[in-house]
């Protein structure tokens, strides 16, 4: 781990140090589990890193530089923007798993494109489900299949996450077939996402009776 | 006028900060002291400074509760609700404009202009003078002390243009602005510090004109928004306004339709729905009177309760959509909410509390008073800002996604809803002809599919690309939203590393220079407003004084000598005289205020004498 090049401290994270406070602007940008002090992993720990997240925010937040003159707010704002998009990828297992497959030279989401022929007759059940949906009023027949299919969306998306936990964790070697198995998995939480996010949409955009 | 604070010395003025609730109807300033937020008035005085102007002939605009006072008298001249004009064009408008009492214009960046006495105010301006009054009416509280450092609420659903309009009003009043913080969160901080309290906290904000609803989690000093929704354009002023469509329907009966239709009667017709609405909140049922003598109309409607739920409750369901949504967005269910805490006056009618309750299925807390605790959270954020303490860590997010248009003008999202500020994103653009040394880029805000459906930020232009083949440069444009929820963009072409310079169009939004010429008139208009204060105060005590005088001539008068009595005479009608005379100015009737003070002297000490006089008779003193 590096040090202050202030006050010589062991840094937890390269954005500031938690001895003297001093603010850094690293240079090139430091990955999202560098910038919580995170080794690389799928299998995040939620509490800790809350805490990391909460005791880096207490010395990098704008709230305690605004009394420090303007570059040192500008420098603040930096670094908890850094620290915010950090901790939002690394807290989210679809972003994690996206960045850990691409950092570890995996194919990317456009390279992989190949879906299993049931999935994707799968898919289309669902999309012909939610566009009857749309097209009905809600409360009526054609929207009562709803639920049902939301508590099967969301079971798949357990069941691919356990998947991804298991190509993941340990971490795959650079280049691993286990890689492209995840990509995979992360195209089909793509279709899961996307069908959730619409179930989501119908459900509250049904007007309530007045 | 008294002082709640005496003894502060000089060098402590730079230290106090205040936080200001500028509000649709009410405005509010408040500051940390003691360990504690306490809201700051001048002694006698609530401190709500409404936020409504009137407009002098002489060209004077009067801000406040004399204003809105003046409402009664003078409709066609007074304004409210400049808040649903902030950063705003005229063509989102067009629903609030009809309760305008006077033209709109735009000016060439798509700012509402508000033409009274032939002068053009635009929204920012109109602000800066609420924003003044509030911090003079601080100041008289503080005893005299200068503030100059702020942190000023807006809505949580505020976008970015009504965010730097609120920005401009406040560098238009000379303000430092520490921070731009949410309403709701403001709120949550007063709530949270006062009750000590942990856990899942919903703030259903719903205000003068705008409603927010913010979900947070609150534990060990850490504010953390989940997650916020909201509408800028919703709020009791369109409870009013059902109140008001149901008295032009019956009116129609008597009335012409162009006098139906004349903007100072509908300003009439708005202040008598606002009064029908507050009593409606405590009794079961109300009149709304409309009385105009002139042309023989006298009308007055029973509203019951009832009936004003059900005029008024399609408003509700449009809150209670927001909170499902914030729900939603913060992955919580309802029954997993610890509290509802109210915010906003429209928090009052027992129809909205009934149906918050039934949402979350459980009782609001109401015991912070709703017109208070935003100020008073903005004044906990002002004292953490000027490094007051660590212990309070606030992690707000931004309400709306940001976008850029695609080709074929759909939106490509780079930042998300309810992402944790401050964040940034990076984007990189590139050249689609050899040579080419500029690329425009236009960014939105919203949750629509299509860019014409989202609110424009502006369109960017990039310039001073190095000449290189198509699709060569490359250009990293980073997008910040800083900790007061405000955009800024940055460009560098990172296969030079030169940095790109950016243009930016503000839509609906004051160029600097605009600020800076608003800024230089504000200073002038401010002193014109404090003469025309002090001419007003002096004609009050002059009248005051007057009254004492004829009772004092009245009780001791034959005890003077003939001279005096008519030096007193005389002294008495000229300062009369000069108190009706709108056209004096300040110096005229102080000379001859003082003039009365002093012809006056003899009769006073005449009266002093008498009470004596009277009390060793056996008198008591208040039969004299």
């Amino acid at each position: 781990m590096a040090a202050c090049t202030k006050c010589g401290a062991e840094l937890e994270t390269p954005l500031v140090c938690g001895a003297c406070g001093t603010l850094f602007a690293p240079e090139p940008e430091p990955t999202p589990f560098e910038c919580l002090g995170l080794a690389a992993t799928f299998d995040v720990d939620a509490a800790l890193l809350r805490r990391r997240l909460l005791r880096a925010s207490r010395l990098v937040h704008p709230d305690f530089h605004g009394a420090s003159g303007e570059e040192a707010r500008a420098a603040a704002e930096r670094a908890t923007a850094s620290l915010n998009r950090a901790h939002a990828l690394v807290a989210d297992p679809a972003a994690r798993a996206d960045w850990l497959v691409r950092s570890l030279g995996g194919p990317a989401e456009n390279e992989q494109r190949q879906m299993a022929q049931a999935f994707l007759m799968e898919v289309m059940e669902w999309n012909e489900t939610l566009e009857a949906a749309r097209e009905s009023a809600p409360g009526s027949a054609a929207r009562s299949g709803l639920p049902a299919l939301e508590a099967s969306l969301r079971e798949q998306r357990e069941s691919v996450l356990a998947e991804l936990h298991r190509l993941l964790v340990p971490l795959p070697a650079r280049g691993a077939p286990a890689l492209a198995q995840a990509r995979a998995q992360l195209n089909a939480l793509r279709y899961l996402a996307n069908s959730l996010t619409q179930i989501e949409a119908l459900r509250l955009d049904s007007p309530s009776p007045r | 006028m008294g002082f709640i604070e005496l003894n502060v010395l000089n060098n402590a003025a730079s230290n106090v900060a205040l936080g200001i609730d500028l509000g649709t109807t009410n405005s509010l300033g408040a500051r940390w002291k003691d360990g504690r937020p306490i809201v700051l008035h001048p002694e006698g005085g609530s401190g709500y400074v409404p936020s409504a102007l009137h407009f002098g002939e002489q060209g004077g605009v009067i801000v406040g509760r004399e204003a809105r006072e003046l409402a009664l008298l003078d409709p066609a001249h007074t304004l409210f609700s400049i808040k649903r004009f902030m950063g705003r064009g005229l063509k989102d408008v067009e629903s609030d404009a009809r309760s305008v009492p006077c033209p709109l214009s735009e000016t060439q960046n798509g700012v509402v202009q508000f033409e009274m006495r032939g002068r053009k105010f635009t929204p920012q301006e109109l602000s800066a003078l609420i924003l003044m009054k509030v911090r003079d009416q601080a100041c008289k509280a503080l005893g005299g002390i200068e503030v100059t450092k702020v942190v000023i609420t807006v809505p949580a659903y505020f976008d970015d243009s009504q965010r730097q309009a609120t920005r401009d009003a406040a560098r238009i009043a000379g303000l430092d602005v520490l921070r731009i913080v949410n309403e709701p969160t403001a709120a949550s901080l007063a709530y949270g510090l006062d009750q000590r309290k942990q856990g899942k906290v919903a703030v259903y904000d719903l205000g003068g004109g705008t409603f927010d609803v913010s979900i947070l989690s609150i534990e060990e000093g850490v504010f953390q928004v989940l997650s916020t929704n909201g509408d800028t354009h919703l709020g009791g002023d369109d409870f009013d306004r059902t109140l008001v469509e149901v008295a032009k329907k019956e009116l129609a009966a008597v009335m012409r339709p162009s006098a139906l239709e004349d903007r100072a009667f509908l300003q009439l017709l708005r202040l008598a729905a606002e009064r029908c609405k507050i009593e409606l909140s405590t009794d079961p049922e109300a009149y709304m009177h409309v009385s105009l003598p002139e042309s023989g109309v006298q009308w007055r409607r029973k509203f019951t309760r009832h009936e004003f739920d059900a005029l008024t409750a399609h408003l509700i369901e449009r809150t209670l959509h927001s909170c499902r949504r914030a729900l939603a967005d913060a992955k919580l269910p309802p029954e997993q909410i610890d509290e509802v805490v109210l915010v906003g006056g429209s928090t009052r009618v027992p129809a909205v509390r009934a149906r918050v309750e039934k949402l979350f299925g459980r009782k609001p807390h109401c015991e912070l008073n709703p017109d208070e605790v935003v100020a008073l959270g903005a004044a906990v954020q002002a004292h953490v800002l000027m490094g007051g303490t660590r212990e309070v860590l606030l992690m707000d997010v931004t309400p709306l996604s940001l976008g850029i248009e695609t080709m074929g003008g759909a939106v490509a999202k780079i930042i998300q809803r309810n992402s944790t500020i401050p964040c940034q994103a990076t984007e990189g653009f590139t050249t689609y002809v050899d040579g080419q040394n500029g690329i425009d880029f236009h960014v939105v805000q919203g949750e629509r599919e299509l860019a014409a459906d989202c609110r424009s930020l502006g369109r960017f232009k990039l310039k001073g690309i190095p000449a290189l083949p198509a699709g060569m440069p490359r250009i990293a444009v980073r997008f910040h939203i800083d900790a007061n929820g405000m955009l800024t963009v940055t460009a560098k072409e990172e296969s030079t590393g030169t940095s790109a310079r950016i243009e930016i169009q503000p839509m609906n939004g004051l160029s600097d220079g605009e600020v800076e010429t608003m800024l230089n008139s504000a200073y002038r208009n401010a002193r014109e407003d404090f003469d025309a204060r002090r001419a007003a105060d002096l004609r009050t005590e002059i009248g005051t004084m007057a009254r004492a005088t004829e009772r004092g001539l009245s009780q001791a008068g034959p005890a003077l000598d003939r001279e005096t009595r008519r030096d007193v005479e005389e002294a008495l009608a000229a300062a009369k005289k000069a108190a009706a005379d709108t056209q004096l100015d300040a110096g005229a009737l102080q000379k001859r205020r003082d003039e009365l003070e002093r012809a006056t002297l003899p009769l006073a000490a005449l009266l002093m004498d008498h009470v004596a006089k009277a009390a060793l008779s056996g008198k008591r003193l208040d039969e004299v």
